[in-house]
């Protein structure tokens, strides 16, 4: 909403500059966003946010009446009091309300021989000012009130209206209307039009109809001002797709005691526009004339909310300055009436809130309230810290991601029996589907950042997964990881080494070393969006955790990222369920550790997860480790159908130093398990 | 021969030592056999082990005392003062060739030069994304002052999102939270998400704002609550600079029996204190928010003008952050809480909105495109 300032000081006497003025407004709620120069040097324009609950507020006059309260002002009264001709409206037009709940009030004005034409300077320049294009003299009167008083008007062409009747009532079926936009509209049963006698003739309370408005032809007005349902307004606006000053204003609510002043303020303009006469007597079809609630305002319902006690003669005073009647009754109770344009005041906390808003809201002091009871810590929080901490330590770069993805990307992560969440209203199909997997645009991240020069990339990112499965749609926390390019540059001192599946491993493994899972399992798995010679399935105790692999060469050519990329990602839920693994203390042996390095012969297709199981099979007392160092697949006396493994194992006892000959039995046991197990022969140098 | 250390171990009249010349002998033999080691030392640790073995309590000197210089001995005199000349050799050889070796030590380590001005090696840490590093900052200061971080469903129903909180259906306040539906009937939704009471909208939704966990915690607990709900938000706007369909927020509810609007203003006060430094001052204006009453909207004052009014806060000094008010008692209808006892406070703030805030950031846009050249801006 624009004010003019030079306007609004028409009413209300301004005891502060502009930038105090537009401050102090600010705090009592009518916030100014900006102020400049008004177009075309009509002076300056306040930019105002008005809220929803106030629709009092979007007009000069209402801004005005704000201002005389705040600095404790007189308003000057607008008390339009047109002269009318002899002849009366009522035998001119005729007004029914057939829809008497959505229409609360019908008030028309009938005018004859009224000249239509351009406005005076004066007029114009103030509408273009706030943005309203001039018309005509009786089209801007109209517009003229709606910016002064805020309530909305509408100028029919009296000889276009079938009979001269003006019926209020809901659309007929397959009713449609052309509005003054051009456009032609087909209406809904709910919909609340004014029609005459034959046909709808304007939408209520949103815009006119183009065959009946003025025009440079018109002699004879009938001045619509009337008071529209809320709901209504709004619902036809919006399945209308039309939203006009007066939709604005209808569908927040407009004060049923204001039709008729700004019917007659019309009627001045209009007179001294368009010259002409208005017609004895209004029209004014006010079935159920407005009923104010009693509201009532304790002192210690406002004391227990505010925090102070408010005197009696401050809380009357702003009650009062505001337009509110109220009276003291029995002890410190107020029984408050609010003023007819003041709909969004219904109840005891509407009305301290206008008192906290008044008063000031920085003359409250400030406390901070006492702690009743310990902060509570999902122990979520603390399992995600754990993995952010884990995975930055290994250079992984935390990436967020939007939850509505392209389908056709989604499509490639879907898991087998799960399908998309759709959007019934997507901005546009590219995002029209809630993400079944992180790793749909976590590899659109490891894209953007490769086209813009950036290769060595590492991401993770914490989020929610959502798809349906059997009919039930689920939304689950996962863990997604993304990397490309080199583990490590080259430098003075250290080697280039490219990421590679054992890197993406190393980092699943160690973002889940501290939580209480049973030992960990990887196994092939058929993930079709992960290369076939290198995708796994991690699992514990059973229950799988998650995929990972090198992301398949289609996917890598789909996403133009010219380089291998590793991708993994894993169910959260599952890790979080197992919480994190308390430490717990190992006395510390005294004894010194002894490692033994066995360089293996193994057919191939025996995994070193195999050599591991059966070593740890021995159940060695003595076993503090084991791991591969080394694997060759060609070269030296190497059988073809066998590679080499180099294990090292480290021995220590918590009892003695361990003795030559005892190292030398438990590798021998070691040895003959591997061979009688796995077929594997030691390796002679 | 046998070694002249070993010697030290028999009486003198065992070794057929009976004349100060005699032990003069074997003095100079224990000096030629000292000086040939010292001669073959030539690191620290290697005279160290030297000096032991010579000059220790142990060994040497104790034989010396016991075999050599024996009270009854004729030529105990002689010994005595050989003894300390040789000692006095010992010591001063010692000493020497510590001099040398350090010196030594000197020259090798001078010699062993790096460039130390080359690159390190380290592994380069990752970084936490702004987003999440201001939402643990501002949820940390409110767990400093009693506030539990809670988090719920992004995926709501149409009640916790909006009914529930005061905004019914055709409600004009709608309009500011232009939201997505789902292609999917409510009742697909988990049980424990789909509530109790059924919502308007037949269709599941994208939340608008993180306000319906705030239902879902009183509707689970009863009062006293201090909450703080961080999390994903969907609103369907057009991208630019200053818009996102999806963002971050975070929003707290206190309900107590003594919570006033002193008590409000109070923790928001610390809370931009905290976030933006001591000097903050914070301004409360009235506003509107279907869900609080009075509602005020919150502004702290220009951090980098400090509220004389800059570019940034368009010469305003105010920095405009987020909306707030007290409890409007109509939300606790439901959640079957008791209105005339109860009263609290709540607050929403978009995350992105104080990350650009505090750091400078130019466009929302940048908080998704996961750029590691913005990313690692923000390493810690």
């Amino acid at each position: 909403m624009n004010i003019l300032y030079e306007w609004l000081k028409e009413y209300v006497e301004v005891p502060a500059a502009l930038p105090r003025f537009i401050e102090e407004m600010t705090r009592a709620g009518v916030s100014v966003e900006g102020h400049g120069p008004a177009p075309g040097g009509g002076g300056t324009l306040l930019e105002l946010e008005i809220t929803a609950n106030r629709p009092d507020l979007s007009s000069h006059y209402g801004v005005a009446r704000e201002a005389a309260a705040l600095y404790s002002k007189p308003l000057k009264p607008i008390e339009p009091a047109p002269p009318e001709a002899a002849e009366p409206a009522s035998g001119a037009a005729q007004v029914d309300i057939a829809a008497p709940e959505l229409c609360h009030r019908y008030v028309a004005l009938v005018f004859r021989n009224l000249k239509v034409g351009p406005s005076p300077d004066w007029l114009s320049r103030r509408l273009e000012a706030c943005g309203l294009q001039s018309i005509n003299n009786v089209v801007d009167a109209t517009n003229y009130v709606l910016l002064e008083l805020g309530h909305p008007t509408h100028a029919f062409d009296l000889d276009t209206l079938a009979e001269r009747r003006i019926i209020v009532r809901t659309a007929k079926p397959g009713e449609r209307i052309i509005t003054l936009d051009g456009v032609t509209r087909e209406l809904k049963p709910h919909h609340l039009v004014i029609a005459d006698a034959r046909r709808a003739v304007a939408l209520a309370g949103i815009m006119g109809g183009a065959e009946t408005e003025i025009s440079l032809r018109t002699r004879n007005v009938l001045l619509e001002s009337a008071w529209f349902d809320p709901i209504t307004t709004r619902r036809a606006a919006k399945e209308l797709g039309l939203r006009t000053e007066a939709s604005y204003r209808f569908e927040r609510g407009m004060d049923v005691e204001a039709p008729l002043r700004a019917a007659r303020r019309c009627a001045e303009l209009f007179l001294e526009l368009a010259g002409g006469e208005l017609l004895a007597g209004a029209i004014d079809v006010y079935p159920r004339p407005w009923q104010p609630p009693v509201l009532l305002l304790r002192a210690s319902e406002i004391e227990r909310v505010l925090g102070i006690p408010l005197r009696g003669e401050v809380v009357e005073g702003i009650l009062h300055a505001l337009g509110f009647q109220g009276a003291r009754s029995a002890g410190d109770v107020w029984q408050v009436v609010a003023p007819s344009w003041r709909r969004d005041v219904t109840s005891e906390i509407d009305l301290i809130e206008e008192l906290a808003r008044l008063y000031g809201y920085d003359k409250f002091p400030s406390r901070l309230p006492p702690a009743r009871q310990p902060v509570a810590r999902p122990p979520e929080a603390e399992a995600a810290a754990v993995l952010r901490e884990r995975l930055e330590a290994q250079g992984y770069d935390e990436a967020i991601n939007f939850t509505p993805v392209n389908p056709a990307a989604a499509e490639k992560f879907l898991a087998p029996g799960d399908e998309l969440a759709r959007l019934r209203n997507p901005l546009s199909e590219e995002v029209s589907v809630l993400r079944p997997s992180g790793l749909v645009s976590l590899v659109e991240a490891l894209a953007w950042n490769i086209n813009r020069g950036q290769r060595n990339l590492r991401f993770y990112e914490i989020g929610k997964v959502y798809a349906m499965r059997g009919g039930g749609f689920r939304e689950r926390r996962v863990l997604t990881l993304a990397a490309t390019g080199l583990r490590r540059e080259k430098s003075v001192g250290e080697a280039e080494q490219p990421f590679d599946f054992l890197a993406l491993k190393g980092a699943v493994e160690a973002a889940l070393e501290p939580f209480a899972l049973p030992p960990l399992r990887f196994d092939a798995c058929d993930a079709t969006f992960l290369h076939p010679g290198e995708r796994a399935a991690v699992s514990a105790g059973g229950q799988t955790l998650g995929l990972l692999g090198q992301l398949s060469p289609a996917l890598v050519a789909a996403f133009k990222l010219r380089q291998p990329a590793y991708v993994a990602e894993l169910d959260l839920e599952a890790v979080y369920a197992a919480g994190l693994r308390p430490p717990r203390y190992q006395p510390l042996s005294r004894f010194p550790a002894v490692a033994r390095d066995f360089s293996l012969l193994l057919g191939h297709g025996i995994s070193f997860s195999a050599v591991r199981q059966v070593i740890e099979e021995l159940e060695l007392p003595e076993l503090v480790s084991m791991t591969a160092v080394d694997q060759w697949f060609r070269g030296g006396a190497l059988p073809p159908d066998r590679y080499s493994l180099l294990i090292r194992v480290v021995f220590q006892s918590p009892e003695q130093t361990l003795t030559e000959e005892q190292i030398r039995r438990l590798s021998d046991r070691l040895v003959e398990a591997l061979e009688k197990k796995l077929g594997a022969r030691l390796r002679t140098q | 021969m046998r070694d002249v250390l070993q010697k030290v171990a028999f009486k003198l009249a065992q070794l057929g030592a009976s004349s100060p010349s005699d032990v003069n002998e074997l003095f100079a033999e224990l000096r030629a056999a000292f000086d040939k080691e010292l001669g073959h030392t030539s690191d620290l640790g290697g005279l160290e082990q030297l000096r032991a073995r010579w000059r220790g309590r142990k060994g040497l000197d104790r034989n010396i005392r016991q075999n050599w210089l024996s009270p009854e001995s004729s030529v105990r005199f002689a010994v005595g003062k050989a003894y300390n000349d040789f000692k006095e050799h010992v010591e001063s050889a010692l000493a020497e060739k510590r001099i040398e070796l350090e010196a030594e030590v000197q020259k090798r380590v001078e010699a062993e030069h790096l460039d130390v001005t080359l690159p390190g090696l380290a592994q380069r840490r990752g970084a936490r994304h702004l987003i999440t590093q201001t939402m643990e900052e501002i949820c940390g200061i409110f767990e400093r002052i009693g506030f539990s971080v809670v988090e719920g469903p992004e995926v709501e129903t149409d009640y916790y999102n909006f009914e529930a909180l005061n905004i019914p259906e055709h409600h004009p306040a709608r309009d500011t939270m232009d939201t997505f539906y789902l292609d999917l009937p409510v009742s697909a939704l988990p049980a424990e998400v789909r509530g109790r009471r059924p919502g308007t909208s037949p269709f599941p939704l994208l939340r608008t704002h993180t306000s319906p966990v705030q239902i879902r915690t009183m509707e689970k607990q009863p009062p006293p609550v201090r909450v703080v709900v961080p999390g994903k938000v969907y609103r369907r706007d057009n991208p630019d600079a200053t818009h996102s369909f999806m963002f971050h927020q975070i929003e707290g509810l206190a309900v107590d029996r003594d919570i006033t609007f002193c008590e409000f203003k109070g923790t928001m006060e610390y809370f931009l204190r905290e976030f933006f430094g001591p000097k903050t001052r914070t301004r409360f204006s009235a506003s509107y928010f279907p869900f609080t009453e009075p509602s005020a909207d919150l502004a702290a004052t220009c951090s980098v003008c400090e509220g004389a009014g800059c570019r940034v806060c368009k010469q305003t000094g105010w920095i405009e952050l987020f909306g707030a008010g007290m409890v409007n008692p109509a939300v606790y209808g439901f959640v079957g809480y008791e209105p005339g006892e109860l009263s609290g406070f709540a607050f929403g703030m978009g995350v992105e909105r104080f990350a650009m805030v505090k750091y400078g950031v130019d466009d929302l846009q940048l908080f998704f495109q996961n750029d590691v050249r913005f990313l690692q801006q923000f390493r810690r």
